[in-house]
């Protein structure tokens, strides 16, 4: 097969997204634009007055902002480290996925760490935790880590951008493509041109560095939780939180995984590469980790019950009576029921594995709402200030459009990214449709022009 | 217009004239309120100097913490003996109320038959106030502070006496003394007991660091005793036992450097994983330059890992 015509065909496919953009798209990215001024105008009363127009006080000074800061996190991380285990071990499921986990994993490490930023009291000393940053401290672990990651990430990503942008760069002359984005493409493209040295060694370092974006991953998922478990709040201090924190990152980055790319295979007319074989066994990996989040938590507060601390007892009675239902449909519907769905072999079409990774995803979003909440509310010596904002947290419409804000914010950049590039890896595609060979073997081939 | 004011005057008038009589009733600061305290004692300082004061205080009669001290008022010290009044100094009292007269060491004073010291602080009366005196009676007694390592053992031996005209010590018994040890803001108690037979001996515990050059300022004080008055005996002497000095930890999770094992993991894992962005980059950069020297015709035939 003419893998030149196969690629002009492939370009031929993709290029319509790439050149105009339907009245349906203005709309959609207009509304996203509008949701994220209205973001930026409740960041602006925010910032200019202060905390009070947020739910989060003296003891609750973590609110949702932290709870999608750990949900987006972990998702980028699980996304990472899919998108590793995709790249290190060959998998065929690259060609439908990869793309779309790898822009989940940057975006997502992009937008999550802003909302911990809008936790700050004090944003103007933002820079003393680099002027002053004591190594003990996971919360500097945790700034390393995110940083570390957000470029390994954009690396990684990039590299696996590359041979895509070179394709780009050569067909895109031939269509209606803005100049700066022929342009972009070009330069983006580094001169790549697929010659045998090239191939062999951006193959080398995507290797390396899916390793590395692998491990990366592990430690910074651990970091995240041991900022929670090395103090000595209750609902936090315990030793499975870093297991248990990469299993709920995985379960839900998973989920997150799914939910995309059914909405990316809708939308973006994908039917052909994303097939219901990725979603059966999108929900085979679902329901295993649901099983394994749902152990994990299951352990975590039964040892909690069992500890028989007074602040602990505190803790779960308050979760049995204040977040009663929170804590049913975290823990029990967000888990059970996506593990229902999942464990009958006829609800494992397209529609089913979404439902059941809506549901998982709300539940772990919820779960971590529980994680963060509840405990600060319980504090072991209590507050002066009795009044009942002061004790319990409710969000605000300033987070609370924050929040959606940052949804918005994720959902334009995706459809930003796939007006400049295919949402599936075109080099992939060609890959996948030519013999798979390892590098060596290919390197005995030579190239033709 | 007519002010409102013209309607209320009868009112306006009240409130006027309370306003305006206001200094009239203002209570003025009037002696008879008070009671004047003429308060005087005697110290034989560590210098064996003498100490000579009078408090001169007045205290309101209804309201015990309302006290007004008696400013300059002039204090006569005097040393009687049989009926004959020997002025020994005087002094005028201070904002606080006190005037204090030091007699030097050699200072002599007559004595009664007992060996009494008979002391009178007076003062004389003005318009304002009536005469004040009050009388003291002490003996002098010669207090020594020994300090001193007996079998390395840190000693401390007093030895109270009394002398004679004729420069015979007796021996003092049944007195009452403390010992101090003086700290930064105020004295230590570290042993109280009773001389007997002119002395009394005890051992000094080992755990006083001193100041900063090991120096420990010990004092023996005998108080308010019904012949011998108020005496105070100090000397310093070099026996601060330094405790081994505490240092700051190093290198510990709580401290403010952190244990070395987290600076060499995160050091290798941060290098370990920049090297390798390096790398990567530097790789890049030769995808670059191959493609920038390979001919401007793109490749036609792609193959892709």
């Amino acid at each position: 097969m003419n893998i030149e015509s196969r690629k002009r065909e492939l370009f031929k496919e993709f290029a319509p997204r790439l050149e105009t953009t339907s009245i349906k798209s203005k709309i959609y990215i207009g509304s996203l634009i509008a949701i994220i001024l209205v973001g930026l105008y409740a960041f602006y009363l925010q910032m200019s007055k202060g905390q009070i127009v947020t739910g989060m006080r003296d003891n609750v000074v973590w609110g949702i902002y932290e709870v999608n800061f750990i949900l987006l996190v972990c998702i980028s991380y699980s996304g990472a480290f899919i998108s590793g285990i995709l790249h290190f071990f060959h998998s065929p499921w690259k060609t439908a996925i990869a793309r779309i986990v790898e822009i989940i994993t940057v975006l997502s490490l992009l937008i999550g760490p802003i909302y911990i930023l809008l936790c700050m009291g004090r944003l103007d000393r933002l820079h003393y935790l680099f002027m002053y940053p004591r190594i003990q401290s996971p919360i500097t672990w945790d700034i390393m880590a995110i940083i570390t990651d957000i470029i390994a990430c954009f690396i990684y990503l990039y590299l696996t951008f590359i041979p895509d942008f070179a394709i780009l760069r050569d067909h895109c002359e031939e269509r209606k493509i803005p100049k700066w984005v022929k342009k972009m493409y070009k330069t983006l493209a580094i001169g790549y041109q697929d010659t045998k040295t090239q191939r062999n060694r951006l193959h080398k370092i995507t290797r390396t560095m899916s390793a590395m974006v692998i491990v990366l991953a592990i430690v910074a998922y651990s970091v995240l939780a041991w900022i929670f478990s090395l103090t000595l709040q209750p609902g936090w201090n315990s030793t499975i939180f870093a297991p248990y924190f990469i299993v709920g990152g995985l379960f839900s980055g998973v989920a997150f995984i799914i939910i995309t790319m059914y909405l990316v295979r809708k939308f973006y007319k994908l039917e052909k590469y994303i097939r219901k074989a990725h979603f059966k066994v999108g929900g085979i990996i679902l329901l295993i980790l649901a099983m394994l989040y749902g152990y994990f938590t299951f352990t975590e507060y039964f040892s909690r019950w069992f500890s028989h601390k007074e602040i602990d007892t505190n803790l779960l009675d308050k979760l049995f009576t204040r977040y009663f239902w929170e804590f049913i449909l975290a823990n029990y519907v967000g888990i059970l029921v996506p593990i229902g769905i999942l464990f009958f072999k006829k609800f494992r079409t397209i529609k089913w594995v979404t439902i059941a990774s809506v549901i998982a995803l709300a539940g772990v979003w919820l779960n971590r709402y529980l994680i963060v909440i509840p405990t600060l509310e319980t504090p072991y010596i209590p507050i002066q200030d009795t009044r009942i904002d002061y004790i319990f947290y409710s969000a605000s419409w300033v987070e609370i459009i924050l929040s959606i804000a940052g949804i918005a914010a994720f959902l334009l950049m995706f459809a930003l990214i796939g007006k400049i590039v295919p949402l599936v890896p075109m080099n992939y595609i060609l890959a996948g449709q030519s013999a798979p060979k390892t590098v060596k073997e290919k390197d005995n081939k030579e190239i033709s022009e | 217009m007519k002010s409102n004011l013209y309607n209320h005057t009868f009112f306006i008038s009240i409130i006027a004239a309370l306003l305006l009589c206001t200094n009239g009733i203002a209570q003025e600061n009037d002696l008879s309120n008070y009671s004047l305290r003429f308060g005087f004692k005697t110290v034989k300082q560590a210098d064996n100097s003498r100490l000579l004061e009078v408090s001169f205080i007045g205290y309101n009669k209804t309201d015990r913490k309302d006290k007004v001290p008696v400013f300059g008022a002039e204090i006569q010290f005097l040393n009687i003996l049989n009926d004959e009044e020997i002025l020994l100094g005087s002094s005028k009292t201070s904002k606080e109320g006190i005037a204090q007269l030091i007699l030097p060491e050699n200072q002599k004073y007559g004595t009664d038959g007992e060996g009494y010291i008979n002391l009178r602080a007076r003062f004389n009366s003005t318009d304002a106030l009536s005469e004040e005196e009050e009388d003291i009676m002490v003996k002098d007694l010669h207090l020594d502070l020994n300090l001193s390592e007996i079998d390395s053992v840190k000693t401390v031996t007093l030895t109270a006496f009394t002398m004679d005209s004729l420069g015979v010590k007796t021996p003092v018994s049944d007195v009452d003394i403390i010992i101090y040890v003086n700290a930064m803001l105020s004295k230590m108690n570290i042993n109280e007991g009773t001389i007997s037979d002119g002395a009394y001996t005890f051992d000094m515990t080992e755990s006083f660091a001193g100041n900063t050059k090991g120096d420990l300022t010990i004092s023996s004080i005998i108080e308010d005793n019904d012949e011998y008055g108020n005496i105070i005996q100090e000397k310093k002497v070099y026996w601060g036992t330094f405790n081994k000095q505490i240092k700051a930890d190093d290198h510990k999770l709580w401290t403010k450097a952190a244990p070395i094992w987290m600076y060499v993991v995160l050091t290798i894992l941060l290098l370990g994983v920049y090297v390798n962005f390096i790398y990567t980059i530097v790789n890049l950069f030769k995808i670059k330059s191959e493609g920038d020297n390979l001919p401007v015709e793109p490749k036609k035939n792609y193959t892709v890992n």
